[in-house]
């Protein structure tokens, strides 16, 4: 407006030059002010790393993004996520969900945190923090500082983790990269070959163990890293990187040949040894929970089992996250108590356990070929009064990890069964099914229930019994104990059902506990025996180290060292670790998920009730939506986001993708 | 006046300014075509695979305007033919991927050992065939027969595709896949009917050279259109199977 105003009014020139002289010249004075200051409105490194507060909102951002398989991870919708339908449980085959029917990868497009950038976010946090507070160091003692810094030290190491056992080698940075000081070509960073990435992990976790004292002074709850703890997740990652070494058979080189997917055999012992020495060095700084345990009482042995995953100060808890409500939360049990416990939210029952994993319990009849024994010599039905009959001898770990048809939880008995068999039952009960069938069963004889809503059937003696369990099995709504079993592992036994809801839980997940010290101590020792390795006594050391896991879980302890097979231990593993998101780990590093689920339907167990003989009877057979799980190989190395090849293209894609 | 003309000036100045900055992408969509087929360098029938990410791929890598592309995949059909006409025309690298001898093998350090893909300027329409060892070779041995109780029995016949040793892995499993689509494969087979096999150790490799009769599972088998193949595989990398043809019975 002012400059179409010089330009329609000459007779004003004069003036206006006076006027803009003495403009120019206020400009100029205010010119000299230094403007390179810096911003008032961003916080400052020196606000940050001058005050243990800043420290600690720091670390909080570290220990909140650090990548591990909590109660907010699914392989469907990633970590971070409050939804927990598609369970990791189901994917991995140690249970049936209604919302999970096949094998899969990680869906990394489906994932609200993407775990590339995700992960090199903390990644880059961490070395901006081992970069910045040395210059700060002057405001601290040296004891924090190195503490500091060793944990900076371990949420990087475990970033790299999460990235090596998912992509195999990935990009290494170590440093902070700046843009634009360094370019486009050199911020292109290729993956580092396979073995590189998992030599970086131990460097950091070594770093870690050696720079954290003994317990962590800001938090020793277990919720933040000591020397220990570090111990412990290299011990965890050693043993991947081991196993890789030793059983994987997919590689891909890049054009400088390096080996950017695989790790040479001949390292494998290496790892193994270092995941053994890292174990041993918990040797008497944590222990196996046992407050309630007492020798030979099965029931003192099942709450010892079922208390050790709600006792925050166990010994046992090497490493936790917490969660507390309205902050911080989950909905495990809104997920997956049984039917009959629903709370308002509507779900129940997402992880049903399967007969496979169950069968891999002692304490129950089983065939020769050690599969649950339901049928008598003559091939009929054997029949129990309740149905917790069959499990009256189970192993106690077993009954606290699954609900069993017809346990107690909450107060309540959890009904389990599928139908009512109203046939004849003179002379015993043949299969309703041939063996191996995949049919559906024969409508004639049997009284199912569609849904919750049932119509009671009347028995032979007059009274009225509901056609299926208040937990299931309905045949139209899988809401329910679609295996006939339910899971009981991380549920809250004195959690109202008013407040069992999404978004409103806050047990503690317990990420590294002891119990898999010892497992990753004995799995390491044993390929150290198998591969002739003298260093200890191996064998043994495995050997004592899977009789502890037994003897707390009241399961049968082994007789004699050469009665292990690596099975033996494997097994070991699976049956303790079940559902806390490590299986699928396991299997994949084991390199035998492909086996495992090739063409693979799970088994359930049905039980129904025999009205003309006022008993029970089980039927062992396959899941009865036929839903098939077959592991593709080349998932062993997820694909890397096609978003972060066109970024960096000098990161090749893994094969088969 | 002369104010408010300015004004219009520069409003007309400002919006012809902006339209400039419009420009239309003319360059013509990919409209070339690479077509071709994977033959077995024995017996010169194509090889079959399996439509999906599971089973044969062509891997083109445009070398007109970097010496490190990012590589460009697409399936061959079931048959073992592949055919896309929707390419650039450009300079290719191309290879195909499947189970079978790699067409780049490599030894356990990376070296390139043998490089037998196949460099095409693409212009218009491309023919490249490749002649290719099959992990495993599978042959019907006669023709599926229908059972008198409803089940179906096949006989095939499975020999090594190489005699290189690398490539020589144990049998891992022999499948007999059943569908009611002629889509017939691991990825896409009724579970109910199929016979799947795993063997452990080298306990499958007996098996080579024998007449293998299987039969299918789980009763008797729908009156509909029913489609039969054999898929069998070796332990290498991905594990990816090696199959028959297609072949359907017609219900009695």
């Amino acid at each position: 407006m002012l400059n179409f105003n010089f330009l329609q009014s000459n007779s004003m020139k004069n003036n206006n030059l006076k006027y803009i002289t003495v403009i120019l010249g206020i400009f100029s004075l205010a010119a000299c002010r230094n403007l390179d200051i810096p911003p008032k409105n961003i916080v400052q490194d020196a606000d940050v790393f001058s005050t243990t507060a800043g420290i600690q909102a720091y670390m909080a951002r570290l220990y909140s993004e650090l990548p591990i398989e909590d109660f907010r991870y699914t392989p469907e919708r990633g970590l971070n996520f409050f939804w927990l339908i598609s369970p990791m449980s189901a994917v991995s085959g140690d249970a049936l969900s209604r919302d999970q029917t096949h094998a899969q990868q990680e869906n990394f497009g489906n994932w609200s945190w993407s775990v590339w950038s995700g992960c090199y976010g903390v990644i880059r946090d961490c070395n901006y923090f081992i970069e910045t507070l040395p210059k700060y160091a002057k405001n601290f003692t040296t004891a924090t500082v190195n503490d500091w810094i060793g944990e900076a030290y371990f949420v990087r190491g475990m970033t790299y983790f999460a990235l090596a056992k998912r992509f195999g080698g990935v990009p290494i940075v170590t440093t902070v990269l700046n843009y634009p000081g360094e370019t486009i070509d050199q911020l292109k960073i290729p993956r580092a070959s396979e073995k590189a990435t998992w030599d970086q992990i131990k460097s950091d976790l070594d770093s870690a163990t050696l720079l954290l004292p003994v317990v962590n002074p800001d938090d020793n709850d277990g919720t933040r890293a000591n020397k220990y703890v570090a111990a412990a997740f290299e011990s965890r990652a050693m043993l991947y990187a081991g196993s890789i070494a030793k059983y994987n058979s997919i590689t891909l080189f890049d054009a400088k040949n390096n080996e950017i997917c695989g790790i040479p055999s001949t390292d494998a012992n290496a790892y193994f040894l270092a995941a053994y020495n890292a174990a041993k060095m918990l040797d008497g700084k944590y222990s196996l929970y046992m407050k309630a345990w007492a020798a030979n009482n099965p029931d003192a042995q099942y709450q010892n089992f079922v208390d050790l995953f709600s006792d925050p100060g166990g010994p046992e808890n090497i490493f936790v996250r917490e969660y507390q409500y309205p902050n911080s939360v989950h909905g495990y049990d809104a997920y997956n108590v049984p039917r009959q416990l629903a709370g308002p939210n509507g779900y129940s029952a997402e992880v049903n356990p399967t007969l496979n994993f169950v069968d891999m319990f002692d304490g129950i009849p089983k065939n020769p070929d050690g599969t649950i024994k339901t049928l008598d010599a003559n091939g009929h039905y054997i029949l129990y009064k309740n149905t917790m009959d069959l499990f009256a001898n189970a192993e106690p770990r077993l009954r606290a990890t699954v609900i069993l048809p017809g346990d107690v939880f909450k107060g309540q008995q959890i009904q389990i069964w599928r139908g009512i068999y109203t046939g004849p039952v003179a002379g015993g009960i043949s299969p309703l099914l041939p063996p191996g069938s995949k049919e559906q069963y024969p409508t004639a004889n049997l009284v199912e229930s569609a849904t919750a809503n049932q119509t009671p059937y009347t028995l032979p003696d007059g009274s009225l019994m509901n056609p299926a369990g208040a937990s299931g099995i309905f045949t139209g709504d899988q809401t329910c104990a679609i295996s006939g079993f339910s899971v009981r592992k991380w549920l809250d036994p004195n959690l109202p059902t008013s407040q069992v809801l999404e978004n409103h839980e806050s047990q503690t997940w317990i990420e590294m506990r002891y119990a898999e010290v010892l497992l990753n101590r004995a799995e390491a020792a044993f390929e150290l025996y198998l591969a002739g390795q003298t260093g200890a006594d191996y064998l043994d050391d495995a050997f004592n180290d899977i009789n502890q896991i037994r003897l707390r879980a009241g399961a049968v302890l082994l007789t004699s060292p050469g009665s292990m097979t690596v099975d033996t231990i494997r097994i070991e593993r699976r049956k303790e670790l079940a559902f806390e998101n490590k299986t699928w780990w396991d299997l994949r590093r084991w390199r035998i998920l492909d086996k495992e689920q090739n063409g693979t339907i799970y088994k359930v167990l049905m039980p129904f009730y025999a009205a003309k003989a006022g008993e029970y009877f089980f039927d062992a057979r396959y899941d009865e939506r036929n839903d098939v799980y077959t592991f593709d190989p080349r998932w062993y190395y997820e694909q890397i986001p096609q978003s972060v090849i066109s970024k960096n293209s000098n990161v090749i894609q893994n094969p088969g993708y | 006046m002369k104010k408010q003309s300015l004004y219009y000036i520069f409003l007309c100045i400002i919006i012809l300014a902006d339209i400039s900055c419009t420009k239309i992408d003319n360059y013509p969509g990919p409209s070339s075509t690479l077509q071709g087929k994977v033959f077995d360098a024995l017996t010169d029938s194509t090889v079959q695979t399996e439509y999906g990410g599971g089973g044969t791929r062509v891997k083109l890598l445009e070398t007109s305007y970097s010496s490190n592309p990012t590589p460009e995949y697409f399936q061959c059909m079931q048959n073992g033919a592949f055919h896309d006409d929707k390419i650039f025309a450009a300079t290719y690298n191309v290879s195909v991927e499947g189970a079978f001898v790699p067409v780049i093998q490599t030894d356990d350090t990376g070296k390139v050992l043998i490089d037998s893909s196949k460099n095409i300027v693409l212009k218009n329409t491309a023919t490249v065939n490749f002649w290719v060892q099959p992990f495993l070779r599978i042959e019907w041995v006669g023709q599926p027969v229908f059972n008198p109780d409803s089940t179906v029995t096949v006989k095939i016949r499975i020999t090594r595709g190489t005699d290189n040793p690398a490539y020589q892995g144990n049998v891992t499993d022999i499948n007999l896949y059943v569908s009611n689509t002629a889509n017939d494969g691991n990825n896409n087979y009724d579970p109910r009917y199929s016979n799947l096999h795993s063997y452990g150790g080298t306990s499958g490799n007996s098996l080579l050279g024998q007449v293998i009769t299987i039969t299918t599972t789980g009763g008797a088998l729908p009156p509909q259109d029913i489609y039969f193949r054999v898929g069998a595989r070796i332990a290498s990398g991905l594990k990816r199977y090696n199959y028959n043809a297609v072949e359907s019975i017609q219900y009695p």
